[in-house]
């Protein structure tokens, strides 16, 4: 899986390295913003109250 | 064969690097984001009360005497702030934002007040729940109140000093009775200004309910200073 993206990625391998560091930060942030914000409330943590509303 | 077994190490190195950015994401992110978001809740608070206070002041000197009748105090809007809760006992330092409603969302910014419960100050309960454990660990240190502490409130004009009476209290999630205008099991048997606190109990689950109940001791206008209970 990550050989072949390593395969698919243009230029020598410094630019790779550079692609490769950019698409990991690109997927921690989708990950931050978006797929734990709704993975979280999945978890028993926000029930405080005594009504579950 | 071999890419097989590489795809398969692949993924549950990926697996693993996603559980662990997740852990990192619950205990640590959610508190970096709900430390941000409650001071931004309270720079809102303080934003609108010290317009409050400017225009009183202005129409006072134009109109004379015929600003003595207080106007009624404004609804609660549904996950806005109206009120900083205070409470000593939980560190020096301790201040939380108060919103209305007890949705995820709102208790993400601060401590959430129960909708159908009684106003600040009103006779009744004012009921308010906060998260134990992430967005920023309000009520983490929860079981150390005990009786007699204070926990004060304002909400721009009024300080409130609440006195703690019982708890912590260790119930169950159903037990919908605590937040009742006369709570059944905190003793008090009489119709008076009383306050609910709620948080979850285990510190990481959600099976029981940590409540502290406390009445109304002291009022007084936010010009006479801050409360004796919040003085070092």
């Amino acid at each position: 899986m990550y050989g072949w993206i390593w395969r698919h990625l243009p230029g020598n391998v410094w630019v790779r390295a550079l692609i490769a560091l950019a698409l990991v930060l690109l997927v921690v942030y989708v990950l931050f913003q978006y797929v734990f914000p709704w993975a979280e409330p999945l978890l028993p943590f926000n029930d405080v109250t005594v009504d579950n509303q | 064969m071999r890419v097989v077994v590489r795809t398969l190490s692949e993924l549950c190195i990926t697996v693993g690097t996603l559980i662990c950015l997740f852990v990192v994401y619950v205990l640590f992110w959610t508190g970096v984001r709900a430390d941000g978001a409650m001071n931004h809740q309270i720079d809102v608070l303080h934003d609108q009360w010290s317009k409050q206070t400017a225009r009183p002041k202005s129409t006072a000197g134009a109109t004379g005497a015929s600003s003595a009748a207080p106007a009624p105090p404004a609804p609660y809007v549904a996950g806005k702030p109206f009120a900083i809760m205070y409470i000593p006992r939980l560190g020096f330092t301790w201040n939380k934002p108060v919103l209305e409603n007890t949705a995820v969302s709102t208790l993400k910014k601060g401590l959430g007040h129960y909708a159908h419960t009684a106003r600040l100050g009103q006779v009744g309960n004012f009921a308010v729940a906060g998260h134990r454990r992430t967005y920023g660990d309000p009520f983490v240190d929860f079981p150390r109140l005990r009786p007699g502490d204070a926990v004060v409130l304002t909400d721009g004009t009024t300080w409130f000093t609440y006195r703690i009476d019982k708890g912590p209290y260790k119930t169950v999630p159903t037990d919908v009775e605590v937040i009742d205008p006369v709570p059944r099991k905190s003793g008090y048997t009489r119709a008076g200004r009383y306050l609910t606190l709620t948080t979850c109990d285990p510190e990481w689950g959600h099976s029981h309910r940590l409540i502290v109940w406390a009445h109304l001791d002291s009022t007084q206008p936010v010009e006479e200073g801050e409360p004796a209970a919040l003085r070092r």
